[in-house]
């Protein structure tokens, strides 16, 4: 009798919970919003470079989008509002690929947006392929990523990085007379890549380059290499670092009168809080990486005003912003296009078409933005506003050069 | 020749003196109220942070906005200890254990710090010019606010070593360090002792704070970092002793000095191999008993 009333419990709470399971099954087919996967560094070492970079564009795009109804799906027949399922990688790479996977598999999102830093992107790209979501890469670009596009077919890489820049900033140092320069560069991807790239080009234009250094993350001290600059009497000092370093070298700089001809800092003084710091007389003349402002495209201008009112001034970034922007604006027009949520769909869309963003027209070239889209390789901080110098057609200044005295 | 020996010792000494008054701070709370402080680096941060804004926002020179925002901090500290682990010492039935339990509650302590700024100044990346000009010693030259950082190690720590040698209280201190129960018999306010030394260690890393506000750009994440360096020295000087961190401050200061001078990528790297070294080779520390 006993085991006859247990049996009956068991088969009922089946039935219930087959039925509980059932109806939610079939609530997941109105579709009713977009959920986009976000694991990302909200705390921890990337945190930093993360809140001031992609994190403020996507939160701002999805109130854009959202301000408009959402983005329109065919398949649905309406506008479907996006909302983002964020999780704290803790800037941790194990993590992240586990709350990567985590939002694939379990949550079931229908769109995933990217980590923070070029070794997140390295270690996402793979898995985001072989679910076969589309990861469209922000902060970060590597060179060594470049030789896996072909096997990477879901992955978007939409920032510029060494290889596009470089030689832009070789360019002007030689067309500029500079003869002897030094590099210090951050010992982890990033610094290695960029260094890599600029030392044979620097020697290839005649510049003799005195030293090539590496330095640590989190480098408290860097007086030696600026002193051993100043002795040297290098006409460029060129610093591929990370906004603690770059703050750092240009302060020692500063402090110990190291004034040299063309003075190039990389991430972090492409940012407003860089000029906020110093001061707009003592960055002037200083070069760093990026390029953009507000004469740069049609809707720059409007773009920039933007992030002022609902960030402050102090959050434009220079370099990324408005690539990150018009990238999920070239991704909401291709979801539209596609007239589908499915990946691979939406995928050839983005692979194969052009459409008009804050950029001007946008498109992709074997997985990386197209290098006639970017507003501008290298920047120069003039009169307090970070001007374009090159490449010349996207130039909004001419160079600055000798830099002034500090 | 000899500008170069120069810009490798002064180089080192000036970053040296910044790691002794972190890691005397360091000492004092863990060697006499026998906190682990994990959180010694926030309360450096919320300093750099305060000195900052009283810069910017209100024009206050940074050497008086040192002196109110340690003193800030000096209260702060002197509060916690008071409220929060002299409660946790009573409710720990051995040293022991209130060492454990302390050092999970500052690991506590750091996360409200830390994320209580996250909230006012935001995660932005700081910072401001001061004394930002050469001064040239012997033909080296020196940026004069890392000079000024020096100054203040050198006479903080004398002023601080007079003070436990030559005063009624600095005796007390070095009594409750020795023997708490002791010298709880022979009429030192005990408590009141311990919360001064977790005070005192919470203004030497205010003062710390303020003076790499000058020379460092600052975050609301920067604190961990600080007190890493404030761990390795103080096993490197001795667990506890005062003397053996401010003399590890600078030997730490000088290594990484030498080190950058002929490559500045290793200079982190030389700082755990001495840690490594001498736990090899002196566990107990320069100074360790």
């Amino acid at each position: 009798m006993i085991k006859t009333r247990f049996r009956l419990l068991m088969i009922s709470i089946i039935i219930i919970s087959m039925l509980i399971v059932g109806f939610g099954g079939s609530a997941v087919l109105a579709k009713d919003k977009i959920v986009i996967g976000f694991a990302r560094a909200f705390s921890g070492m990337l945190a930093l470079t993360g809140d001031n970079a992609f994190t403020p564009m996507a939160e701002m795009w999805v109130d854009d989008v959202n301000a408009k109804g959402g983005i329109y799906v065919e398949e649905y027949g309406k506008r479907l509002p996006v909302e983002l399922l964020k999780y704290d990688t803790k800037s941790d790479t194990g993590t992240m690929t586990r709350l990567l996977e985590k939002l694939i598999i379990e949550d079931k999102v229908d769109f995933v947006f990217p980590p923070v830093s070029t070794a997140h992107l390295y270690a996402a790209a793979p898995i985001a392929n072989k679910y076969g979501y589309i990861l469209m890469g922000m902060e970060g670009g590597a060179k060594r990523l470049q030789q896996y596009m072909d096997q990477l077919p879901y992955f978007f890489s939409t920032l510029n990085y060494s290889v596009h820049q470089v030689p832009v900033l070789v360019d002007i140092l030689a067309e500029k007379g500079v003869e002897k320069a030094a590099v210090i560069y951050i010992s982890d991807l990033h610094g290695i890549e960029y260094s890599e790239t600029a030392v044979p080009l620097l020697k290839e234009k005649g510049i003799e380059v005195v030293f090539n250094k590496s330095i640590n993350m989190g480098a408290k001290d860097l007086s030696s290499v600026i002193k051993e600059a100043m002795a040297a009497d290098v006409d460029a000092f060129i610093s591929f670092t990370y906004p603690d370093e770059s703050i750092l070298v240009t302060k020692q700089a500063i402090e110990l009168g190291f004034n040299p001809d063309a003075f190039v800092v990389d991430v972090g003084a492409n940012f407003e809080f860089y000029k906020n710091i110093f001061g707009a007389e003592q960055v002037e003349g200083i070069m760093s990486m990026g390029a953009w402002n507000t004469e740069s495209t049609p809707k720059a201008d409007e773009f920039a005003q933007k992030i002022i009112d609902r960030f402050g001034r102090e959050k434009l970034d220079w370099w990324g912003q408005i690539i990150y922007y018009g990238a999920l604006q070239f991704f909401e027009k291709a979801i539209e296009e596609a007239g589908t949520l499915d990946q691979k769909v939406v995928r050839d869309v983005m692979a194969s078409q052009k459409f008009e963003t804050v950029l001007g027209p946008t498109w992709f070239e074997n997985g990386q933005l197209a290098e006639e889209c970017y507003p501008g390789q290298i920047g120069q901080w003039q009169d307090g506003l970070y001007e374009v110098i090159g490449p010349k057609d996207k130039a909004t200044a001419p160079v600055v050069f000798p830099k002034p005295v500090w | 020749m000899i500008v170069t020996i120069l810009n490798v010792v002064i180089g080192g000494l000036l970053l040296g003196g910044i790691y002794a008054i972190i890691s005397v701070g360091f000492s004092l709370q863990y060697g006499v109220a026998r906190v682990l402080n994990i959180g010694h680096g926030e309360f450096i941060m919320l300093s750099a942070f305060l000195t900052w804004t009283l810069f910017t926002g209100f024009g206050i020179n940074p050497l008086l906005a040192l002196v109110i925002s340690s003193s800030i901090v000096f209260i702060l500290g002197f509060i916690l200890h008071r409220t929060l682990y002299r409660s946790l010492k009573k409710k720990s039935a051995t040293l022991g254990i209130f060492e454990g339990n302390s050092m999970l509650v500052s690991f506590g302590i750091l996360f409200i710090i830390q994320n209580i700024v996250l909230l006012i100044w935001g995660s932005d990346i700081r910072g401001y010019s001061f004394l930002n000009f050469p001064v040239t010693i012997g033909g080296a030259k020196f940026a004069a606010n890392r000079l000024l950082t020096l100054a203040f190690a050198i006479v903080l720590s004398f002023a601080f070593y007079f003070f436990l040698v030559h005063t009624r209280l600095g005796k007390a201190i070095r009594a409750a360090a020795q023997d708490p129960e002791a010298a709880g018999l022979m009429g030192v306010n005990i408590n009141r002792v311990l919360a001064l030394c977790f005070g005192l260690g919470a203004m030497m890393a205010g003062v710390a704070g303020a003076l790499i506000s000058m020379s460092y750009q600052i975050t609301a994440t920067m604190g961990l970092e600080y007190t890493v360096i404030a761990m390795i020295v103080v096993v490197l000087g001795g667990l506890g002793s005062i003397l053996g961190s401010f003399i590890g401050g600078f030997i730490l200061g000088l290594v990484g000095s030498l080190v950058s001078y002929f490559e500045p990528g290793l200079a982190i790297v030389a700082y755990y191999v001495i840690f490594m070294v001498l736990l090899l080779v002196k566990p107990t520390g320069i100074m360790g008993r």
